[in-house]
């Protein structure tokens, strides 16, 4: 970890931290997706920040970054683009659609029918769009947030868990503190300091630390400890749906996510601790009603940090 | 979790019902050997429309629909050959309505009525069979019962699972071998309470073994038969073959064809009443000489009274009756196995003087009939001179003239049996030979008379036990002489030798007729033999130490551990037997395995932890080590450089991967700072 990165993710959440008033943690899970390659469900109700956070996450970084808005009517060429006939040269040309982008905002994804929400998905996990038997490569780095109103609202498609677990993590904002909500009132932040924002990390320097990720390492004690809570997940009289074997490797690499962030070479069960919720949250089916981050918080406080096998 | 009332009130789960109409069906099956056969096509019809319910083919049966089956079911046990009130009607009632009872099965709490009737009815079937296998099948049944009670409690997501099934029949079995140790302590040392009631008889079962007349052709029925009537095992010495006569019962009255008891018709407990009336047990009437023999008999099931000792036998356990014809009754028809033990003199004489009662059915005849016979007997006593050389002559002439032991004889007809016996067939064997030799004694005025029983026996491999089969079955004769008393003879050892020594395999080897009617005896195998005598001494135990311990076993047993040993060695051990059930539990649940499997850093943590708890500072689960030395070492404040650097090291060699290089050296220094902490 080179002293240089340290300080660009460090000005990086700053000038986030800036525009996003009071939600230190939520930023640094937003980081955390962006650093390990996946992608980020922003949950919450609307107008608490979801959209200004990726508008903010799309400066800093310095990507090309469009948006979408997911409505009932939206089709599924509307996201990644058309074969079109072209009158001059009599061809048919492939116009691509917004997701052809390196942040895709994917506002209100809920909003939109499943099978516009699937066209979506099945480019985040295949990283191409296939049309008309032509495949297209989305750009590198490739990520897409999607904000979601809580499904209770009306007018709403559910995402189903296989869906779900497309995302990395999920992160809500919630209401701000009666400080902050003080400040955003005085109008010195929020999305009107968004245009001041300045680029601080280059995309090669993105791909760079997304590399580094992976090297994180990890002992057998903290292994036996992200194995602990997996198995809780597991456990039938909690969870109808534990955590896949997708969602563990989400875990542990979100966890060295955190750790880079934080400047560590390893991973401690801080970390580990940091992203479960976000992690687990919506992977997991609870019985009787329980929601999934709930649950996830149970597990991690009921849990032993302390104890391993020996190898 | 979830209350009571709520569980009660689920409703059967598809799988609930499958894994009860499994119980239900294996239950069920013993009872279709004893009970009418068509049971068996009502049961599984039963199932089968609950099957069609649960998979929607069909609707769940109306009342009326329910009432006109129950209805035709019961119209059928009562029309079924059984008397009303007997145990096979009530067991015929009791497994309709169980199979019944399945298909108005919705709700949880009709399960459960399920499967405890099924227990109940594990219980029952054992009135009917109490061999090994009707052991090892309840068995197999309890566990598939506490299955289905398991899988009827489980919640619908544990039912989902794929190992589901497995993890219901494993947890039934684990919990019935838990319960072993308790049966059998409460095996052994529960009180025996004889019943508050009689179980009434089973008509359903014929009844074997030998039959109370005999007419000739009766033993060789018995012949055709490989089953187990009994077995012995002798205290201290055993008889040579040639003394097991095992006596049965003895008939005196002769009608010209039929020997029976007596001159009446008559049932069990007729003759009971009668034969202890007018020939009652005198022990004073015989003189005892030579040696006691003490023997232990085992008897199988027959339905009759009839038990078979060696003659005399002066004492003998249980409820028995002794009477004056040396024979021993069961007071009661035998309907399980019955444990006897008994002491014989087998040199005693019996009958020192002959009551006028004896000697008067010893010498009955019918008034008319075989003349011939009559004619010789008479010819013969004069020539004789003594009633001993007549005997011998009788006997003789059996020997030398060219008598057959067959056990194909010809017919006789319906009179002059013996005449023709005598004079024309010559060919036959016990019952003829003891029949025509009574015969001709009575006809000399000797007093004699015809006893039936068992001849011989097989030895166990090991030698313990003789088991004596129904083909063993054998009539021979006693003759009352002054200063003798009753002296057994038989006269088909004159004819055929080898019947006595060798048993009725050797005696009819030439002729082939041994077992032939039964085609699949394992008789028949000759290489079989060593694996049915090893079963043999299996059956053997099982009928000697768990059906036939009663009462006095039990007394015997106490008896014999509270005399081996004080009361000390005695609390020792049955505080050493808690001890070891407890242990097994902990090995169970695993808590005796927990600690062992981690390493030494964190079992050195958990010291730690263990020391702040003294202190009032106790770990949450989820606090990770560096939260939980910081909070520490706030509230310890004198100690907080120990407990910051113990944490750290810990962290360093859990979660640094370059940090286990120096690890010895590490885990050294937290020991050194866990005892500074303390």
């Amino acid at each position: 970890m080179t002293q240089t990165a340290q300080q660009l993710i460090h000005n990086a959440s700053a000038q986030l931290n800036h525009v996003i008033l009071g939600k230190p943690n939520q930023v640094r899970l937003a980081l955390t997706a962006l650093f390990a390659g996946g992608h980020l469900l922003l949950e919450d109700l609307p107008g608490m920040g979801k959209t200004t956070l990726a508008h903010g996450l799309a400066n800093v970084f310095g990507l090309d970054y469009k948006r979408v808005q997911f409505t009932s009517d939206l089709l599924p060429a509307d996201v990644v683009g058309a074969t079109v006939f072209d009158g001059k040269t009599s061809e048919f040309n492939f116009r691509p659609g917004p997701i052809f982008s390196e942040i895709f905002l994917a506002d209100e994804l809920n909003r939109a029918t499943p099978r516009a929400q699937s066209a979506l998905l099945e480019a985040m996990e295949e990283r191409q769009v296939s049309i008309d038997g032509e495949s297209h490569h989305l750009p590198d780095p490739f990520f897409v947030i999607a904000t979601q109103n809580p499904q209770s609202q009306s007018g709403t498609f559910p995402l189903p868990e296989s869906q779900l677990d497309r995302f990395l993590l999920r992160v809500s904002l919630g209401y701000p503190t009666p400080e902050v909500e003080r400040k955003l009132l005085q109008g010195k932040h929020g999305r009107g300091s968004l245009a001041a924002m300045q680029t601080c990390i280059t995309q090669e320097q993105l791909i760079a630390l997304q590399h580094q990720v992976p090297k994180i390492k990890m002992t057998d004690a903290l292994l036996d400890y992200v194995q602990r809570l997996i198995a809780q997940t597991r456990e039938r009289d909690l969870c109808l749906l534990g955590l896949s074997p997708r969602g563990a490797l989400a875990l542990i690499r979100s966890a060295q996510s955190w750790a880079l962030i934080q400047g560590r070479d390893h991973v401690l069960p801080e970390d580990v601790q940091a992203v479960f919720v976000a992690v687990a949250g919506h992977r997991l089916v609870g019985r009787r009603e329980t929601q999934g981050d709930q649950l996830a918080r149970h597990i991690l406080n009921t849990v032993d940090v302390i104890g391993g096998v020996r190898v | 979790m979830l209350d009571n009332d709520y569980q009660i009130s689920r409703q059967v789960t598809y799988r609930g019902m499958v894994w009860l109409l499994a119980a239900q069906l294996i239950v069920m099956l013993p009872f279709a050997f004893n009970l009418p056969v068509w049971l068996v096509p009502v049961m599984l019809a039963a199932t089968y429309w609950r099957i069609r319910v649960i998979k929607g083919h069909s609707a769940q049966p109306k009342l009326l629909v329910r009432l006109f089956v129950i209805t035709l079911g019961v119209a059928g046990v009562l029309a079924s050959d059984m008397t009303l009130l007997s145990l096979d009607t009530m067991v015929s009632l009791l497994l309709l309505g169980f199979a019944f009872k399945s298909l108005e099965v919705v709700k949880q709490r009709d399960a459960l009525v399920v499967v405890f009737i099924g227990y109940f009815l594990v219980a029952i079937s054992f009135l009917f069979s109490q061999s090994i296998l009707a052991g090892a099948y309840g068995v197999i049944s309890l566990i598939i019962l506490t299955g289905a009670l398991i899988a009827n409690q489980q919640s619908p997501a544990q039912q989902l699972s794929q190992y589901a099934t497995r993890s219901s029949l494993s947890t039934a079995a684990l919990m019935l071998l838990q319960c072993l140790p308790l049966m059998a302590l409460v095996f052994v040392l529960m009180p025996r309470f004889s019943p508050l009631w009689v179980i009434p008889s089973f008509e359903s079962h014929a009844k074997t073994g030998v039959g109370d007349t005999m007419a000739p052709g009766d033993i060789a029925n018995l012949s055709k038969s490989d089953e187990l009537a009994f077995r012995v095992s002798f205290t201290d010495k055993t008889p040579a073959a040639d003394e097991l006569y095992w006596r049965g019962l003895v008939l005196n009255h002769f009608d010209g064809v039929t020997w029976s008891q007596l001159e009446h018709e008559y049932d069990t407990e007729d003759l009971k009443s009668e034969l202890s009336f007018k020939q009652p047990w005198e022990s004073d009437n015989i003189e005892l000489r030579g040696d006691p023999m003490e023997y232990e008999a085992i008897y199988e099931k027959t339905g009759q009274p009839w038990l078979f000792t060696l003659t005399p036998t002066t004492r003998a356990s249980g409820k028995i009756l002794q009477l004056g014809d040396y024979r021993v009754m069961s007071r009661g028809d035998i309907q399980s196995s019955l444990l006897m033990k008994a002491i014989s003199y087998p040199d005693a004489i019996r009958d020192v003087e002959l009551t006028d009662y004896s000697r008067k059915v010893a010498l009955q005849l019918p008034e008319t009939g075989n003349p011939k016979s009559r004619e010789l007997a008479k010819q013969w006593r004069a020539e004789a001179g003594s009633d001993q050389a007549y005997i011998d002559k009788v006997l003789d002439h059996y020997h030398q003239e060219n008598y057959y032991y067959t056990l194909r004889p010809p017919l006789l007809g319906d009179s002059d049996t013996i005449d023709k016996f005598l004079f024309e067939s010559l060919r036959g064997f016990c019952s003829h030979y003891s029949g025509s030799f009574v015969f001709l004694m009575r006809a000399a005025g000797i007093p004699a008379r015809i006893v039936v029983g068992y001849l011989g026996g097989e030895w166990s491999e090991s030698g313990d036990f003789v088991s004596i089969r129904q083909y063993d079955a054998h009539a021979w004769t006693e003759v009352w002489l002054a200063g003798k008393g009753w002296v057994r003879i038989d006269p088909t050892a004159r004819v055929a030798p080898s019947r006595v020594e060798g048993g009725l395999e050797a005696a009819v080897e030439y002729e082939g007729s041994f077992l032939e009617d039964q085609l699949f005896s394992v008789r028949q195998f000759k290489w079989l033999d060593g694996i049915r005598a090893k079963m043999d001494a299996i059956q053997y135990g099982w009928k000697r130490w768990i059906l036939g311990y009663d009462k006095a076993s039990q007394a015997n047993l106490l008896k014999m551990i509270l005399d081996k040993l004080s009361s000390v060695p005695l609390a020792a051990l049955v505080g050493l037997l808690f001890l070891g059930i407890f242990l097994l539990w902990f090995v169970m649940l695993g808590l005796m395995k927990k600690r062992s499997y981690e390493a030494y850093e964190h079992r050195l943590y958990r010291k730690f932890c263990k020391q702040l708890e003294k202190r009032g500072i106790k770990r949450e689960p989820k606090q990770t080590a560096t939260e939980f030395a910081l909070l520490a070492s706030q509230k310890v404040p004198d100690k907080a450089d120990d407990i910051l650097s113990f944490s750290l090291l810990y962290q360093r060699l859990c979660y640094e991967p370059n940090g286990t290089t120096d690890g010895q050296d590490s885990l050294k220094k937290m020991r050194r700072l866990l005892r500074q902490i303390a």
